[in-house]
C-alpha cells in the first residue's frame, strides 16, 4: 500500500500541485512573482479561451452523433446485411491511423480546390470552404474525428451484440416487429451497458485526442473558431512564452475534465446498480 | 519479477542520464576543452550541411579541444522545447532564434553579445532584429525580407512588359486584370491558414502606403493604429480579397507551402514571398526558370509614400545565460557567422545572408534585384510587433476576410494589444 501511495503522491499529486502553484505566478518581467489570481482573471476575460471552452460544449452536444453512427453501423453488421464482413474491416481501418495522417488526408480532400469541392461543383452546389469558414470548420474537424475513431466503438458494439440473446430477436421477428421496432425495443435495451460504455470512452476521446487534428487541419482557425483548451495551452506555452499563464489554463482544463469524469463515473455506477 | 524491476530501473536511469547529457554537458572551465551544445532547426537540412561543417571547422581551429554538438529540433516544436529549457534554467549553450518578437520575448535567458561580436558589427547587417533596449542578444545569419515576386511568363502571355512592372497601385491592379483575363491566373496567391498572409501583406505593402515618417515611427515603437494610413493597409487587405484578386480559400490555404505551390504552378501572377529559408527566389527559380522570376517593391498606393524593401535579420544565434563560458560560446556564434560559412549557406540554401561581402552575382536576376534593394530597405513592419499582437493579427485577418470583424474593430483590438 505505502509504495503505491508514494508513487501516486510523487508522480501525480505533487506535480499537479506544483502546476497549480505555478499558475499563481507571473510570466516575463513578473517571472517567479506571486500574482494571485491574475492569470485566471485574464483567462476568463480572453474571448479566445472562452471560445475554446464553448467548443468543448459543442463536443459534448455532438456526442450522441458520435455514438449513434457506430451503433447503427454495428447493428447492420449484426443483422448480416450483404457484405457485412467486408464492411467490418473497412470501418475499423481508420482507427489504426494517426491523427496527423488522417488530418493530412482530409486537408487534401477538403481543400478549397480539392476533390470534394470539385464534386460539389459538378453537382451544381457551390464550393464550401470546409476548413476556412468559421461556421463550418469545427464541425468538419469533429466529423473527421468521428470518421477516424468510430471503428473502435464499432468493435465494442459488436462485442456487446455477442452477449445479446438471439432468441429475443427471433421472438420479435415472429411477432412481426419492423426493423425500427426491433432496434428500439430489443437491441437498445439489451445493449444499454455497452452504449453507456461507448458514451464514456467516446467523450474521453473527444476531449483528449483532438489536438493532432486541430493542429494539422485548421491551426485553431479561422479566427480562432476551432480552438480547444489543449491547443490554447500549447500556443500560450510554446508560441507566447507564457508558461505560468498556460498553467492556469491547464488547471481550468483539469477541473473541466474532473467534472466530466465524475459525471461519467456516476453514470457507470448507476448502470451497474440497474443490472 | 525482480529482474523486471531491475530492468525498469536500469532503463529509467539510462534515460535520465541521457537527458542530462544532451541538454547540459558543458564543461568549459578552461576554454580549450569541453563541449558546446547548439540547438537549431536548420542543421538537419541537407542544404545546411556545408554551412555547419565550415562553421565547426572555423571554431575548432580556434579552440581545438572543444567539441560542438548540433541538435536539430523540429521547427514546429522549437520554441516549446526552448521554453521548457529556459524554465528549467539549463539547456543548450548556443541557440538559434528568429529575429524580432521570438528573441526579444526571451532576452532574460540570454547573454548580451555586444562586447564579443564587436569586430563583426560592420561586416554583418540585420542586427536590429536581435537587439532589445540597445543591447544585442544574437548575431544574424540570414536576412529575411518580403519582396513581391511575379511570374514574368504570365506577363508576356498577356502582352505586358515584365521588365517594367507597374509602380502605382492602379497600374498594378490593371495589369493583374489584363493577365487574369488572358491566363485565368489570380492576381495574388494567398495563404492565410496560419495567419501569416497578413504579416507579409502588411510588410510588403506598408511602405507603399505609410509616409517615411510614419514608417520610421512605427519601427521605433510609436504606432498609431488609428491613423488613416494604417487603416488603409488593413482596408486594402479586405478590398483585395473582396475584389477577387486573391486565390480562392485563402483562410484554408497554408502559406507554407500551398500558396507557394499556387504561384509556382502559374495559377497566380504575384506572391509576397521570402528572401531566405523557403518560398524564396531560389525555390521559384527551380519551378519557373531563373529568367521568369520577377521581383518588385510595393507600388505606390498612397501619395507621399516611398516604397522600400522590407527586411530584417532573419535567423541568428544567441548565447544562453547558463552557459559556463559565455566568451567561448560567443566565439562559436562568431564562427557561425563567418564569411566562409555564410558563403556556403548562400550557395546551398539560397539564403540571403547577413554578410554583405558574400558574392551573389551568379544567382539570377531576382536575387540581384533583392540585393540591390537592401541598401534602401527598412525593417519590416510586422517584425516590430510582439508575438502576442502578431498572433491576434493573424486571427483578426481571417475574420476580416470572412466579414465577421470590421477593419475598425480589428484595429481597435490590435491597438489595445500593442499597448499592453
Amino acid at each position: 500500500m505505502a509504495p503505491a501511495v508514494l508513487v501516486i503522491v510523487l508522480f501525480r499529486l505533487w506535480p499537479l500541485l506544483l502546476g497549480v502553484n505555478f499558475s499563481l505566478t507571473g510570466d516575463g518581467d513578473r517571472n517567479g512573482v506571486v500574482v494571485g489570481l491574475d492569470n485566471y482573471v485574464e483567462l476568463f476575460a480572453d474571448p479566445l479561451f472562452l471560445g475554446a471552452l464553448r467548443n468543448v460544449g459543442w463536443l459534448v452536444l455532438l456526442l450522441p452523433v458520435a455514438v449513434a453512427i457506430p451503433g447503427i453501423l454495428a447493428t447492420f453488421i449484426y443483422l448480416r446485411v450483404p457484405g457485412h464482413r467486408f464492411y467490418r474491416s473497412v470501418y475499423f481501418f481508420p482507427a489504426v491511423l494517426s491523427p496527423v495522417i488522417v488530418g493530412s488526408i482530409f486537408n487534401l480532400l477538403l481543400s478549397f480546390g480539392g476533390p470534394l469541392n470539385r464534386l460539389l461543383d459538378v453537382l451544381g452546389i457551390g464550393p464550401v470552404d470546409w476548413l476556412g469558414d468559421s461556421h463550418v470548420a469545427m464541425f468538419t474537424v469533429v466529423g473527421v474525428h468521428i470518421w477516424a475513431t468510430f471503428g473502435m466503438a464499432l468493435v465494442v458494439f459488436l462485442s456487446g451484440f455477442a452477449t445479446l440473446d438471439p432468441a429475443l430477436l427471433d421472438a420479435a421477428r415472429s411477432d412481426g416487429a419492423t426493423l425500427p421496432q426491433v432496434i428500439r425495443h430489443v437491441i437498445v435495451p439489451g445493449l444499454s451497458r455497452t452504449i453507456q460504455f461507448v458514451f464514456v470512452t467516446t467523450m474521453i476521446g473527444m476531449l483528449t485526442s483532438m489536438f493532432g487534428l486541430i493542429y494539422v487541419m485548421t491551426s485553431g482557425g479561422p479566427g480562432g473558431s476551432t480552438y480547444l483548451p489543449e491547443y490554447y495551452i500549447w500556443i500560450q506555452q510554446g508560441q507566447m512564452n507564457r508558461p505560468a499563464y498556460a498553467s492556469a489554463a491547464s488547471t481550468v482544463l483539469f477541473l473541466v475534465m474532473l467534472v466530466v469524469g465524475l459525471a461519467q463515473v456516476s453514470i457507470l455506477r448507476r448502470t451497474g446498480r440497474e443490472d | 519479477m525482480k529482474q523486471r524491476a531491475f530492468w525498469s530501473v536500469a532503463v529509467a536511469a539510462t534515460l535520465a542520464l541521457a537527458g542530462c547529457g544532451s541538454a547540459t554537458g558543458t564543461d568549459s572551465s578552461n576554454s580549450t576543452s569541453g563541449k558546446l551544445v547548439v540547438w537549431d532547426w536548420k542543421s538537419g537540412d541537407k542544404t545546411a550541411t556545408a554551412y555547419v561543417a565550415k562553421a565547426k571547422a572555423d571554431f575548432v581551429k580556434k579552440h581545438p579541444g572543444v567539441t560542438v554538438e548540433f541538435v536539430a529540433q523540429p521547427f514546429d516544436q522549437y520554441y516549446t522545447l526552448l521554453g521548457a529549457a529556459i524554465q528549467a534554467g539549463k539547456g543548450p549553450d548556443v541557440m538559434m532564434f528568429n529575429g524580432g518578437g521570438q528573441i526579444r520575448d526571451r532576452v532574460d535567458a540570454l547573454v548580451p553579445l555586444d562586447g564579443f561580436v564587436a569586430p563583426d558589427q560592420q561586416r554583418l547587417t540585420g542586427w536590429d532584429a536581435f537587439a532589445k533596449d540597445g543591447k544585442t542578444y544574437g548575431a544574424p545569419v540570414t536576412l529575411q525580407g518580403y519582396p513581391v515576386y511575379f511570374n514574368k511568363t504570365l506577363y508576356k502571355t498577356a502582352g505586358l512588359d515584365p521588365q517594367r512592372p507597374a509602380t502605382t497601385w492602379d497600374g498594378f491592379t490593371a495589369d493583374c486584370a489584363t493577365i487574369t483575363k488572358a491566363t485565368k491566373a489570380s492576381c495574388f496567391a494567398l495563404g492565410n491558414k496560419e495567419g501569416i498572409g497578413i504579416q507579409f501583406f502588411l510588410s510588403a505593402f506598408g511602405s507603399g502606403i505609410l509616409t517615411p515618417q510614419e514608417y520610421d515611427s512605427w519601427i521605433a515603437g510609436q504606432r498609431d493604429w488609428t491613423s488613416p494610413h494604417v487603416k488603409q493597409v488593413f482596408q486594402l487587405w479586405k478590398d483585395v480579397n473582396d475584389r477577387g484578386l486573391n486565390s480562392k480559400g485563402g483562410n484554408s490555404t497554408t502559406l507554407f507551402t500551398d500558396a507557394f505551390g499556387i504561384f509556382q504552378s502559374g495559377k497566380a501572377v504575384n506572391i509576397i514571398g521570402l528572401m531566405s529559408d523557403i518560398g524564396h527566389w531560389k525555390d521559384f527559380n527551380e519551378f519557373l526558370g531563373p529568367d521568369n522570376v520577377g521581383v518588385m517593391k510595393s507600388p505606390v498606393i498612397a501619395a507621399g509614400a516611398t516604397p522600400s524593401l522590407p527586411f530584417d535579420g532573419g535567423i541568428g544565434y544567441a548565447v544562453a545565460k547558463w552557459t559556463k563560458d559565455p566568451a567561448l560560446a560567443a566565439d562559436l556564434v562568431r564562427s557561425l557567422t563567418s564569411t566562409e560559412a555564410l558563403t556556403a549557406f548562400y550557395a546551398d540554401a539560397g539564403a540571403v545572408v547577413s554578410d554583405t561581402t558574400v558574392q551573389t552575382s551568379s544567382g539570377g536576376a531576382a536575387i540581384s534585384a533583392i540585393v540591390a534593394d537592401l541598401k534602401t530597405g527598412k525593417p519590416a513592419l510586422h517584425v516590430a510587433l510582439s508575438s502576442k499582437t502578431i498572433e491576434l493579427m493573424g486571427r483578426l485577418s481571417q475574420q476580416i476576410l470572412e466579414g465577421t470583424v470590421s477593419v475598425d474593430d480589428a484595429l481597435k483590438q490590435l491597438g489595445e494589444s500593442d499597448r499592453s
